[in-house]
C-alpha cells in the first residue's frame, strides 16, 4: 500500500469513528422502498472495499429516475434465509476470497436463474489476480460452461436509461462490461473498473477516490452506469422492446 | 371305362415269398399223391390246389378295378349390380332417350340372365352402402337408392362369398366413394373380375366444386388462404364466375376460364378475418344448362377464427420488482403479445444530460388512448397513477374500452386505487372495488391471500387442479408485504381476502363492466409469489400461472367464458340436433337457476327461438332443433341470473344430406378396368355386353380352371363275391375228388 493510500485510509477510519455511523448496518428491509441495494458479505478477501459508496448512488438514482430506493444498503450473505427478499445484489472486492460452499453455489444459481440480479465490481482491476481470479473461479462453478463474456456495445444495460458509449469507474481497467447471459437476460454483470470507488464520498461529502484518466466525466459515467444497471435489473431488456428501438437508434446515430 | 390295377396291401416280396412257398407245397403234394394215385390223378388234384393258392397270391397283390368318368361342373359366379344413387343418372349424353344407368344395366343384363342362371351357380348381389343378396326375379325392380358406393369393399366381400375357381361379374358406373375409393395398394382380388361399365365419361356434363382446401382454424387479422378445386366436364369454352361468400356477403369473385375437357383447376382465395369465432363461408359456381348434378356447384365450409395473441398493454408507474416479474410472466407466455411502458422518470426528476443522451421515449399517449387502445385485449395499470401524466379524458377512453369488451387489471401500490386518485376518476365505476378516496396504501404489513368460496372455484385462482390442493397451495404462497386498503369489494366476485395482518380486507376481486372484465389486486408485491417462493425452494409457477390465467380471463378466452355452447354434432335435414349450453355463475360454479335464451339462425338468417330445459348436469341447459334444409346454422345463447347477464356465446353447426354419392356423377370406367386387369378378368362396356361377352367370360374362366373333371372309381376285387365263390368251388371240387378217389 502506498503511503498516500495508507494516510487516506487512516484519516477515513478516524472520521468514521468520530462521526455517527452511516446507515450501512444490516437491518430488516424497509418496505416503503421498492428498491434496496443489497451487498453480499462473503468470507475472506475484502467484501466491503467502499463502505460509503451506496448513499451517493442512491441519491443519484432517486434524483434522476422514478425509482424509489432505500438510501441505505442492506448486507446479506448467500446463506441468509431472506436473500431472495433482495432481487438486486452487489458484490465487490479487491482480493481473493474463500470459495463458496456448495449450498451457496446452489442458492446463487437458483437466485440468478429465476429472476435475481448480481452486479460484481472489482475494486482492484487486475485480470487474473485477487478478486477477479476468485470471481471467475466461482462463476465457473455457478454456471459451468457459461463463463463471463464481454457484453456487446448494444446490450440493453447500456441503454436502459442513459445511452452509454463508454463506461466509467475509478480506473478503466476494462473498457467493456462482462456478463453471464441466461436465456434472454443477463443476470450477472461484471465491471472491473471499481465502480464503487467512483461512487464513494466520504463523511464530509468529498469524493474518496480520484477517477483516472477521465476525471469527473469518468465518475459521471460510473454513476450513469450504476443507474443503468439498476434499471436493467428492474426492467430486464425492456429497452429492447420494438417500440423503443427506432427512438434509440435515431438518437444513437445523431 | 375300367382298368385292372394291382394295389398290394403287403410288400411285393411278401407276396412273392408266399407264392414260392405255395409252389413248394404243391410240389410236395404232387410227389406224395403220385405214389398213391398215379401221375394224372395227382396232377389234377395238385392243379385244383394250385388254383386256390394262385387265387390267394392274386389277392395278396391287391387287384382292383379302376373306373374313370368325365364330369362337367356348374361353376359358381358372383353377379354384382351397382344400386347406388349415381346409377339413377342418365346413362348417356343429354338429348338421347332418357334412360338411367341402372335401366341400361337391366336392359342389357335381363336377356342373358336366364343363361347365366343355367350355366353357372349364380350368386346375385346388389351393392352400394354394402353387399346384399338378391334373387334373379328382383333384378327387374332394383332401384338406385344407396347413398354411397363402396365398390372396392363390395368386390372384396363378394370374393369371400364364392369359392375358388369362380369369378365375379360386376355391373357399375365405376364410381367408388367408400372408405377405399381406389384399389391402389390393395392386393389383387383372388378371383377374376369381369366388369361391365355403364355410362360414357365423354357424354357427362357437370360443373362442380370438387374440393375446398381450407384450414380448420385461422387467426384474427391474419390472412387465411384456401384453395378451391374446380372440375368441369362437357363445358369447354365457357367462362364462369366463382363466388366466394361469407354467409350472404360476397368476399370476392373470380373468373374461371374452362379451356379443356375434362377441366380441373386449383383457384386460390384469401380472406382476412376481423372477428373471433366460427366463420361460415361458401364458394359457388352458377348452374349451367345440361348439368347432370346441380348441387355440387356449391360447397360450404367453416373456419374457426381465434385470437392469434392476447395483446396486453401494461403501464407501470415506476421500475419495480412487480413489473420485472410481471413482465417475465407475460414474456414467457407464447399467447401474449406485450407492449409495456414503465415511467422511468417523473416530471420532478432532473437529469444531468441532454434528452438526446437518454433512452427515454415520449409516452405516445394520444396514439395509445385515442388510436391504439381498441387493438389491445387487456390493459394492466401496475402501480400507476394517471395524475402526473395525463388528462382524465384518457381514463374515460379506458372506461369505454372496458365497456366495449376490453379487460382491465389494476395492481396496487402507492399510486394505485385511492392513493392514485382513482376514486374521482372515470374508472371509479369500472373497478370491482369501491373507492371513497379514503383508502390507504400500507407499506409495512404482511398479508397472506386467503381464498373465498368463489376464489376456490374461479379459474383465475385455480393454480392446481385439485380443489383441496389448490387451497393448500394458496396458503403456502409467500406473504405480501404491501397492501392497498379499499372500502370494500363492489358486490362483485371477491376471490381472495387478505389474511393475517389486515382483518380480511379484499385482496383480489374480479368484476364485469359492460361487456368487459376487470380485476383488482390490492398489492404491488405479487412478485413475491414468484421469487420468494423460489427462495423457499418452491416453484415460481404459481405466480406465472396466476398471471396467465388472469390475462386469459380478462381477454375472455373461450375456456374462461361463463356461457358456453357445447359442440353441436353435424346433422341431416329432418334429424334432431341437440344443443347444450353450459352456464356458470360469476364464481364459476354451475348456474342451476339461470334463464337461458337460445336462438338458431338458419342458412337464410331467419332466427328461431329454441326452448331449453335443464340438462343432465347442473348448469347445463338443453334445447332441440330440427333443421329443415341443408346449410350452415348459427347458434346464439345468452344466459342471465337474477336479471344480470352472465354472458353470451355463439357457435355453429352444419346440416348436410350426405352427398357422397351424387357429389361426383362422372362414370369412372378406369377403376373397374384396372381391377379387371389386375385380377386377370376382363372389362366390357355395357354396349359390348352380349352373348359373345358371355362366351369370352366362360372361355377365360375355363382357361384358368377347367370345368370338366375326371371322376375315378376304384373297386377292390377281394370284396367281389364271385371270386370268393370260385375259391370255394375249387376247394370243394378238390375235396369231392379226393373223397371219390378214397383219399378222405
Amino acid at each position: 500500500m502506498r503511503r498516500r493510500d495508507f494516510l487516506r485510509l487512516a484519516w477515513g477510519c478516524l472520521l468514521a469513528a468520530a462521526l455517527p455511523r452511516p446507515a450501512r448496518a444490516s437491518h430488516p428491509r424497509d418496505k416503503r422502498f421498492p428498491f434496496v441495494f443489497a451487498q453480499v458479505r462473503y468470507r475472506g478477501g475484502d467484501w466491503n472495499p467502499h463502505p460509503l459508496c451506496v448513499g451517493p448512488l442512491m441519491e443519484e438514482l432517486m434524483l434522476r429516475t422514478s425509482v424509489e430506493a432505500s438510501p441505505v444498503r442492506h448486507e446479506v450473505t448467500l446463506a441468509d434465509p431472506d436473500l431472495f427478499e433482495y432481487p438486486f445484489l452487489y458484490m465487490a472486492g479487491r482480493y481473493e476470497f474463500e470459495p463458496f460452499t456448495e449450498g451457496e453455489i446452489e442458492t446463487l444459481r437458483r437466485f440468478l436463474s429465476y429472476g435475481g440480479f448480481l452486479l460484481v465490481d472489482d475494486a482492484l482491476g487486475q485480470r487474473g489476480y485477487g478478486f477477479d481470479k476468485s470471481v471467475r473461479r466461482e462463476f465457473q462453478r455457478v454456471f459451468p460452461g457459461n463463463e463471463l463474456k464481454r457484453l456487446p456495445s448494444g446490450h440493453a444495460v447500456l441503454r436502459s436509461y442513459y445511452l452509454m458509449r463508454r463506461i466509467g469507474g475509478v480506473r478503466i481497467a476494462n473498457p467493456a462490461l462482462e456478463g453471464i447471459t441466461v436465456g434472454s437476460a443477463t443476470p450477472v454483470i461484471y465491471c472491473q473498473n471499481d465502480l464503487g470507488g467512483a461512487w464513494e464520498r466520504d463523511q464530509l461529502g468529498k469524493w474518496t477516490n480520484v477517477c483516472t484518466p477521465g476525471g469527473e466525466e469518468q465518475r459521471r459515467d460510473a454513476f450513469h452506469l450504476g443507474i443503468n444497471i439498476i434499471l436493467y435489473a428492474m426492467t430486464e431488456n425492456y429497452k429492447e422492446d420494438l417500440i423503443h428501438v427506432p427512438f434509440i437508434r435515431r438518437r444513437l446515430t445523431r | 371305362m375300367a382298368d385292372l390295377y394291382l394295389i398290394p396291401p403287403v410288400p411285393w416280396w411278401v407276396a412273392a415269398s408266399i407264392g414260392a412257398l405255395a409252389a413248394f407245397l404243391l410240389v410236395l403234394q404232387y410227389r406224395a399223391l403220385r405214389e398213391r394215385l398215379g401221375p394224372r390223378r395227382s396232377a389234377l388234384l395238385t392243379l385244383l390246389r394250385g388254383l386256390v393258392y394262385g387265387l390267394l397270391v392274386f389277392f395278396l397283390l391287391g387287384p382292383a378295378w379302376v373306373e374313370r368318368r368325365v364330369v362337367k361342373l356348374r361353376r359358381p359366379l358372383a353377379l354384382l349390380i351397382d344400386s347406388s344413387q349415381s346409377m339413377a343418372l342418365p346413362a348417356d349424353a343429354p338429348g338421347t332417350p332418357p334412360k338411367s344407368r341402372l335401366d341400361a344395366v337391366k336392359d342389357a343384363l335381363l336377356p342373358l340372365l336366364e343363361r347365366l342362371v343355367r350355366d353357372y351357380d349364380l350368386r346375385l348381389f346388389r351393392f352400394g352402402d354394402g353387399l346384399e343378396p338378391v334373387t334373379p326375379a328382383a333384378v327387374r325392380s332394383l332401384g338406385a337408392r344407396d347413398g354411397r358406393t363402396r365398390l372396392v369393399e363390395a368386390l372384396e366381400a363378394a370374393a369371400k362369398e364364392v369359392p375358388a375357381q369362380s369369378g365375379i361379374l360386376v355391373f357399375s358406373d365405376g364410381i367408388a366413394n367408400g372408405e377405399r375409393a381406389a384399389a391402389d395398394g390393395a392386393p389383387p382380388l383372388p378371383l377374376p373380375v369381369f366388369s361391365v361399365t355403364v355410362g360414357r365419361p365423354q357424354a357427362y356434363t357437370d360443373l362442380r366444386i370438387a374440393e375446398v382446401r381450407a384450414p380448420e382454424f385461422g387467426f384474427r387479422g391474419r390472412e387465411i388462404k384456401l384453395d378451391v378445386i374446380v372440375e368441369a366436364y362437357g363445358l369447354r369454352g365457357r367462362k364462369l364466375p366463382l363466388y366466394f361468400n361469407r354467409g350472404r356477403n360476397l368476399v370476392s369473385a373470380q373468373s374461371v376460364d374452362i379451356d379443356a375437357d375434362p377441366f380441373e383447376k386449383r383457384i386460390s382465395l384469401s380472406f382476412t378475418p376481423k372477428e373471433i369465432g366460427a366463420h361460415h363461408f361458401n364458394v359457388s359456381l352458377p348452374v349451367q344448362p345440361g348439368e347432370q348434378i346441380a348441387h355440387n356447384n356449391r360447397k360450404e365450409f367453416a373456419v374457426d377464427v381465434q385470437r392469434d395473441k392476447i395483446r396486453v398493454l401494461t403501464l407501470s408507474g415506476s421500475p419495480a420488482w412487480n413489473y420485472r416479474f410481471l413482465r417475465m410472466a407475460l414474456k414467457q407466455d407464447p399467447l401474449v403479445d406485450l407492449v409495456s411502458f414503465v415511467f422511468l422518470r417523473t416530471p420532478t426528476d432532473s437529469v444531468d444530460v441532454p434528452d438526446s443522451q437518454l433512452s427515454l421515449i415520449p409516452f405516445p399517449i394520444d396514439d395509445i388512448f385515442l388510436e391504439e387502445l381498441k387493438n389491445f385485449d387487456v390493459v394492466i395499470l401496475d402501480d400507476f397513477s394517471h395524475r402526473a401524466y395525463f388528462n382524465p379524458v384518457y381514463l374515460e377512453k379506458l372506461r369505454d374500452f372496458v365497456r366495449d369488451g376490453g379487460g382491465l387489471a389494476v395492481f396496487g401500490g402507492a399510486r394505485a386505487f385511492d392513493s392514485g386518485g382513482y376514486g374521482e376518476s372515470a374508472l371509479k365505476e369500472v373497478l370491482p372495488v369501491e373507492l371513497d378516496g379514503k383508502g390507504t396504501y400500507r407499506g409495512r404489513t404482511s398479508v397472506r391471500a386467503v381464498l373465498t368460496p368463489a376464489g376456490k372455484a374461479h379459474p383465475i385462482t385455480r393454480l392446481v387442479a385439485d380443489a383441496r390442493a389448490n387451497e393448500e397451495t394458496w396458503s403456502r404462497l409467500p406473504q405480501l408485504t404491501a397492501f392497498n386498503r379499499v372500502q370494500r369489494a363492489r358486490g362483485e366476485t371477491l376471490l381472495a381476502l387478505s389474511g393475517d395482518g389486515s382483518d380480511g380486507q379484499p385482496l383480489l376481486t374480479v368484476g364485469r363492466f359492460g361487456q368487459g372484465r376487470t380485476l383488482a389486486l390490492m398489492s404491488d408485491e405479487a412478485w413475491r409469489w414468484n421469487f420468494i417462493a423460489v427462495g423457499n425452494r418452491e416453484t415460481p409457477q404459481h405466480h406465472l400461472k396466476f398471471v396467465r390465467q388472469a390475462v386469459r380471463w380478462l381477454a375472455r378466452e373461450p375456456s374462461f367464458e361463463q356461457v358456453k355452447i357445447l359442440p353441436v354434432a353435424a346433422s341431416r335435414p329432418g334429424e334432431k340436433a341437440a344443443i347444450t349450453v353450459r352456464v356458470l355463475k360469476d364464481d364459476f360454479t354451475p348456474a342451476a337457476q339461470a334463464s337461458v335464451q337460445l336462438r338458431v339462425l338458419g342458412p337464410d338468417g331467419d332466427p328461431l327461438l329454441v326452448p331449453v330445459s335443464p340438462g343432465d348436469s347442473p348448469g347445463d341447459y338443453r334445447g332441440e332443433f330440427t333443421p329443415a334444409r341443408e346449410g350452415s346454422y348459427r347458434v346464439e345463447a345468452e344466459a342471465a341470473l337474477a336479471g344480470r347477464t352472465l354472458g353470451r356465446d355463439r357457435s355453429a353447426f352444419s346440416v348436410a344430406a350426405g352427398y357422397h354419392e351424387s357429389e361426383d356423377g362422372r362414370p369412372r370406367p378406369e377403376l373397374l378396368e384396372r381391377i379387371s386387369r389386375s385380377s386377370r378378368g376382363e372389362h366390357f362396356t355395357i354396349e359390348q355386353w352380349n352373348e359373345k361377352a358371355l362366351e369370352k367370360i366362360a372361355a377365360r374362366l375355363e382357361g384358368q380352371a377347367p370345368s370338366r373333371i375326371v371322376e375315378r372309381r376304384q373297386t377292390r376285387l377281394w370284396s367281389t363275391p364271385w371270386i370268393f365263390s370260385l375259391a370255394l368251388v375249387l376247394l370243394a371240387a378238390e375235396w369231392w375228388t379226393r373223397r371219390k378217389w378214397g383219399l378222405v
